[in-house]
């Protein structure tokens, strides 16, 4: 049993910490003997000897940490050109000593207030969005691209508690891979409901989410459903993403066993229903742990299809580093077992800086008024936390 | 050995699973050919991919070095690659197609496949053949039961065929009968 007041001890004694959602509550990670910065000169070396661990403690013998989106780009040989932005590490690992196991409803109470600028600025107003959504339904036109998501930053400055944000943020959208990471000058909060990997021994699994709605009292699961398979936008989006996860597990997996688990169901959460897949395939043999995350991340249903050419697209519009946006949380395990998210509906504070991003999807029948609105919905659930 | 060429798109190794099911596959980025292997192989397949034919000069040489040496395939701009290589015009449509299921038809006598058959497909395409086409040997036998748009073509006799539409995607109802057919012929 933990103590009542663990996480406020924790929280004050500004011990770096993190936190992931399990399946019953969450698990709590810290003690860390080792940090490790990633940058595009080690992170394969880091990925390939994160396995090389010696077993002391099954629990606690993994890294666990992010990949930023420009680090998981130069993985697959796509390059980000310079960017403006907050010079925010690319990526960084722990190697936690202990672990402890946290239920759904975290104890936790902050009594500072809250500093921060309420205004929020946004990075692209509604006209330049509108410019770039112009110019990309133009690609897909031409088929460059079949679907593509624009990405729009919300920035302001605060200091905050980061515990507090998250235990108030999962009360209100508990989401199935929600995670924070507390370290001395940054912290990340996320509700991110996407699994990007699970692999357990030589099975692996991706859970693409594509369609969301907003719940109402009108509405239920098989209402949802209904919605969803009668929406040509929303199925063929989804459509896209599913044949583009297949053909990302085919890569890595063996032929004919990439199969899809759970097509097209419908999830509930708190405030929304997502129209979600489950595939799965069995590892071939001697497939590693890089070349499962090149396979893979950065995950595609955040980005769009196909993933090269829209990634190339994404990177010549885009002025400012989306750092932690579109990449990936999770853990490899000593044991070669690895669960990893997709990085969406997150806080990025570093330096008092507080920086929110969202995106929405572009393809040929999108309107542009509709996906910015999208946009700020999106980024509202996070940046009420701030009142 | 089947050789395929991957115009970096978001489908081709679902392709590469399903010709799996039928012989040994090599699959290698169109700007970095296995010269080696790609001779030895017995056939060669365009991938789909992003862009037009014209963005593809390696894979169009490369068709017009093997054609009638080897059999040759094209899914979706793998398809329009071989068009344009025979002087068909590729073109943008009115209303695209990404992530579709729809209808298509068999339209001619001389198919591999059963005049007036109909089957449901996946398709991603914003291109299309620009019609009338004509080349020879060429002929279009199947098309959109709605739209009419040019769904298939076969040579029978040099062996080149193309899909528009994807077998290999899952909204494509007995994908690999297409692909079992066109590798026996």
């Amino acid at each position: 049993m933990i103590k009542k007041n663990y996480l406020e001890d924790l929280n004050n004694a500004k011990k770096p910490f993190i936190i992931y959602k399990s399946n019953k509550g969450f698990d709590l990670y810290t003690d860390f003997s080792k940090k490790i910065i990633l940058t595009n000169n080690n992170v394969e070396k880091f990925i390939n000897e994160s396995t090389k661990l010696k077993s002391k403690n099954k629990e606690t013998d993994l890294f666990i940490g992010f990949f930023g989106y420009e680090i998981l780009n130069n993985l697959i040989g796509v390059k980000v050109k310079k960017q403006k932005g907050l010079k925010f590490p690319k990526g960084i690992f722990y190697k936690p000593e202990s672990k402890l196991k946290l239920p759904n409803k975290l104890n936790y109470k902050n009594l500072r207030i809250v500093k921060s600028s309420k205004l929020f600025k946004i990075n692209i107003n509604k006209a330049s969005y509108k410019v770039i959504f112009d110019k990309f339904k133009k690609k897909i036109k031409s088929g460059e691209t079949y679907q593509i998501k624009i990405c729009t930053k919300y920035s302001n400055k605060a200091h905050i508690d980061a515990l507090d944000f998250f235990s108030r943020l999962v009360k209100s959208n508990m989401a199935p891979e929600a995670f924070m990471i507390k370290d001395k000058d940054y912290s990340i909060i996320s509700c991110s409901p996407e699994n990007l990997i699970i692999k357990e021994k030589d099975l692996i699994t991706t859970k693409p989410i594509a369609g969301t709605l907003k719940k109402t009292k009108k509405l239920n699961k098989i209402k949802a459903l209904a919605f969803f398979r009668k929406n040509i936008k929303e199925n063929k989006e989804h459509n896209m993403i599913v044949d583009m996860e297949r053909s990302d597990l085919s890569k890595i997996c063996k032929a004919g066993s990439v199969k899809i688990l759970k097509k097209k169901i419908v999830e509930e959460y708190k405030d929304l229903y997502h129209y979600v897949s489950l595939i799965g395939g069995r590892l071939k043999n001697n497939i590693s742990s890089l070349d499962i995350i090149k396979a893979m991340m950065p995950g595609g249903s955040v980005i769009g299809c196909p993933k090269i050419s829209t990634l190339n697209l994404l990177n010549n519009q885009e002025k400012e580093n989306r750092n932690v946006y579109t990449g990936s949380f999770g853990y490899i395990k000593s044991n070669g077992n690895m669960r990893f998210n997709i990085i969406i509906r997150s806080i990025l504070n570093y330096k008092n800086k507080s920086e929110i991003s969202v995106a929405s999807g572009v393809v040929i029948d999108s309107n542009a008024q509709h996906e910015f609105n999208e946009n700020y919905i999106k980024a509202k659930a996070l940046m009420d936390l701030y009142k | 050995m089947i050789y395929i060429i991957d115009h970096k798109d978001s489908f081709t190794h679902n392709v590469v699973h399903q010709f799996e099911n039928f012989d040994d596959v090599t699959c290698d980025n169109f700007n970095e050919i296995d010269e080696n292997k790609l001779n030895k192989s017995n056939v060669i397949v365009f991938s789909p991919g992003p862009g037009a034919p014209k963005d593809y000069p390696i894979s169009s040489s490369i068709y017009k070095k093997f054609k009638s040496k080897k059999k040759i395939i094209g899914i979706c701009l793998g398809f329009q690659q071989i068009l344009h290589c025979e002087k068909g015009k590729i073109i943008e449509q009115k209303k695209i197609y990404h992530g579709y299921q729809s209808k298509i038809k068999v339209t001619s006598d001389n198919s591999l496949f059963k005049k007036n058959r109909k089957f449901n497909v996946g398709r991603y395409h914003s291109l299309k053949l620009k019609e009338p086409f004509t080349a020879k040997n060429f002929e279009i036998t199947m098309r959109c039961a709605i739209s009419n748009v040019a769904m298939a073509i076969e040579n029978n006799k040099e062996k080149i065929y193309g899909f528009q539409f994807h077998p290999e995607s899952f909204l494509t109802e007995n994908g690999n009968l297409f692909i079992k057919k066109i590798l026996s012929a």
